[in-house]
């Protein structure tokens, strides 16, 4: 064998081996949490709320929280990410202020999720008087998603072909109607994709809700957005590190934490399944 | 009738066409030809605005379609280009139905009498002799087509708003031999009921197609004339030697 | 030089090589007439096909031309023009070898020397063979301002040519020579006159390619055409 080969095949080896070393910490992840939560898993630990010092009974509340907080968030970020994207894309040219408005958005991107959680205590929670409510930790929820909406939506857009722009415009379809009526079902798929992406990164997120939302523990369910939820995140901190008995509530934490990771797989594949499906209905 | 006195026009400090006059009458087929970045698209552009859209241009001059200068403040450029229909290089169906793309752009001029849209539509598809192939799949999309049949679904579009005058941006040069020749029968037919310029690369092709002629070179218009007068004994040297392949 | 340019001047050399020939072959035709020379006559008959397939081989290549290179403008000019030159060429060389069998055949021929002079035989040869090889000048250097010289010579041509007529009249009316040699020799002062007529369709090819003016059937076709303008180079 020549030694270009060997060399080829010794690197091609390396790259493989790493490979496959991102795929086993993926599946070591996932399987620790399996096996360590998915005892718990039972039809009345998704149902009941939690009891007892939070040492049995269920999670139910902070599932029921998450899903509050991820409509909320989307509330907020979806309409605002949006139309912002489509304005820096589609009307605001190459000048300035778009170039400002797009490193802007870059650097909210790179504010530590809990900075937002402080910025959102003290502007909603307290200034504005929203109390620790759902009110107050969707809005600092969908202000952490927003650069990550504008973004996609902007790559969505910005993957349309300007023949597309230019072939309408030439009808004499005004700007508008170009976006409303051909840029925006075509990047649709696109922009479906990155929003539920989004949603997917922020159900996650502790520290934006912790100041601003997140209940210790709160065994009912919310009756307005200015009530205070539990969140799957937040909780899984609490009986993972300052719960009544931390031994007996171990399994607990982990089988909260497969429901949450189960939430974002199936926030995630569902969104690839819409992708594929809206791409194929416009192909 | 469209007519151009002492065009001048920038991109930001590119002088990219100089002192242009022209004249082209209703009813003709002009060719524009002229190696690559000579100004003939630019200046086929001005006639239905499309070089608004690109920022920092300036432009001088007068650019009168049927006596009208249409760089008026006065003139609606949404409505121009209603009466100036424009095909593009590369075919570019909107990803919609066959009926819709053709509808298209009636329908965003606030029509609304779905009789009438019908009825556009199929005398549009007949103008670019694509409805006996196409008329019963009309509700597929229009991405199942061909590229030479996208291209003539492209100049069926352009036909339903009923212009007077078709650009055509060299509007075979994506596709085969057989859908070219297809697309250049229709420019004769069109000749009839449409005034048309077309921009090409192919010099042969504004041979077969075209009543007029111009040559661009640099940003000048360097000869204008009959097409037969310029492939058999063009005025001007660089004329000659850009038709013959002598060029640069 | 660009490629297709050169097949141009492959073919332009091949009429170029046809036409040193039909200028030998007149050449050598008005030797025989005027020599009564069998031999020369006899070589010119065995050249014409040569000739002949000549202008088939410029036919095909400029056919093969035209389907392979699409030309255009002066390009297509000379096309056109070299295969109509060569047709022409052909003709000559035709002519040529009428005069070669008519010395042939009449081998006692054309003794009256005095009678010759009065045709003015040889000017008419000569004056023929310098259009045609100044037409061939005209080409090879894409001048046209020989046209005119040319053109008026065959106003010379035309003009021995009617007076033959009158001359070969009243020498058979005196009986200076036999009737049936006298028609010969008028067919054979007609030939050249026809040569001549072909030469000016040679020039008027050649003006057609280099200045793109038809000159045919216009009255004013003894003054050069203006050539082409020129505009500033950027």
């Amino acid at each position: 064998m020549n030694s270009h080969l060997l060399k080829q095949n010794i690197a091609f080896a390396i790259f493989r081996i790493l490979g496959l070393m991102v795929v086993s910490i993926l599946f070591w992840i996932l399987g620790f949490i399996i096996y360590q939560g998915a005892g718990v898993i039972s039809w009345e630990f998704l149902t009941s709320a939690p009891s007892n010092g939070m040492t049995s009974g269920g999670i139910f509340p902070a599932i029921v929280g998450t899903l509050y907080l991820i409509v909320g968030s989307s509330v907020v970020a979806f309409p605002v990410g949006i139309l912002s994207a489509i304005y820096t894309s589609e009307y605001a040219g190459n000048g300035n202020i778009v170039k400002f408005i797009r490193i802007m958005t870059n650097n909210l991107a790179g504010i530590p999720s809990i900075v937002f959680g402080l910025f959102g205590m003290s502007l909603f929670v307290n200034t504005l008087g929203f109390g620790d409510s759902i009110l107050a930790g969707s809005l600092t929820l969908g202000m952490l998603a927003l650069p990550l909406v504008i973004r996609t939506t902007e790559e969505a857009l910005k993957a349309i072909p300007d023949t597309f722009r230019t072939g309408s415009l030439a009808l004499g379809a005004s700007k508008l109607q170009t976006v409303h009526r051909i840029i925006l079902p075509m990047a649709f798929p696109n922009i479906i994709t990155g929003l539920i992406l989004s949603i997917g990164r922020i159900s996650g997120e502790t520290a934006p809700i912790l100041f601003t939302v997140a209940a210790y523990f709160l065994p009912q369910l919310p009756h307005s957005i200015y009530d205070q939820v539990m969140a799957l995140p937040y909780h899984l901190y609490v009986i993972a590190v300052s719960g009544t008995d931390l031994e007996a509530t171990r399994p607990m934490a982990y089988g909260t934490a497969l429901v949450l990771i189960v939430i974002v797989l199936i926030i995630n594949i569902s969104a690839s399944y819409l992708r594929k499906k809206l791409q194929k209905r416009h192909a | 009738m469209l007519e151009t006195k002492n065009i001048d026009f920038y991109y930001g400090g590119f002088h990219a066409l100089k002192n242009i006059g022209m004249k082209m009458e209703d009813h003709t087929v002009t060719a524009f030809i002229g190696p690559s970045g000579c100004g003939k698209s630019t200046f086929l552009r001005l006639f239905n605005r499309m070089n608004d859209l690109i920022p920092d241009t300036r432009l001088t001059g007068e650019c009168l379609i049927d006596g009208e200068d249409i760089y008026h403040k006065s003139v609606d450029v949404t409505s121009l280009r209603k009466r100036v229909g424009m095909v593009f290089q590369k075919p570019n169906p909107f990803p919609k139905s066959l009926f819709e793309n053709v509808a298209y752009g009636l329908r965003v001029a606030g029509t609304t009498d779905s009789r009438f849209i019908a009825q556009r539509v199929e005398e549009s598809l007949k103008g670019a002799a694509l409805w006996d192939e196409v008329k019963d799949k009309l509700k597929k999309s229009a991405f199942e087509l061909s590229g030479g049949q996208q291209q003539r679904l492209c100049i069926a579009r352009a036909l339903a708003i009923a212009p007077s005058v078709i650009l055509m941006d060299e509007p075979a040069s994506a596709l085969d031999p057989i859908s070219t020749s297809k697309i250049e029968d229709l420019i004769h037919i069109l000749k009839k009921d449409y005034t048309i310029v077309i921009v090409t690369h192919n010099m042969q092709q504004a041979a077969r197609v075209s009543d007029k002629t111009g040559f661009f070179m640099l940003g000048e218009l360097i000869e204008y004339n009959d097409t037969k007068k310029i492939f058999m004994s063009p005025e001007k040297e660089e004329t000659q030697n850009y038709i013959t392949g002598r060029f640069g | 030089m660009k490629h297709t340019e050169k097949e141009l001047i492959t073919l332009k050399e091949g009429v170029s090589e046809m036409w040193r020939l039909v200028l030998s072959q007149l050449e050598k035709a008005k030797q025989a007439f005027l020599n009564n020379d069998v031999e020369l006559a006899r070589e010119v008959a065995s050249r014409e096909k040569r000739v002949d397939s000549f202008e088939l081989k410029i036919d095909s290549d400029c056919e093969n031309y035209i389907a392979l290179y699409n030309p255009v403008a002066v390009d297509l000019r000379l096309v056109l023009s070299l295969i109509k030159i060569s047709i022409t060429l052909e003709r000559i060389a035709d002519f040529a070898d009428g005069i070669a069998k008519y010395v042939i055949d009449e081998s006692a021929g054309f003794d009256n020397r005095d009678l010759r002079d009065d045709l003015q035989v040889e000017t008419i040869f000569d004056t023929v063979i310098e259009m045609l090889s100044d037409s061939y000048v005209a080409l090879d250097s894409e001048n046209t301002r020989l046209s005119g010289k040319i053109l008026a010579k065959d106003e010379t041509v035309d003009e021995i040519y009617r007076n033959a007529i009158k001359i070969l009249a009243e020498a058979i009316r005196e009986k200076k020579i036999d009737p049936e040699n006298g028609i010969k020799t008028m067919l054979v002062m007609r030939k050249i006159e026809r040569i001549g007529d072909h030469c000016s369709n040679i020039v008027e090819e050649i003006v057609f390619y280099i200045d793109a003016k038809v000159l045919k059937h216009s009255k004013n076709r003894t003054s050069p055409p203006a050539p082409p303008e020129k505009t500033k180079k950027n």
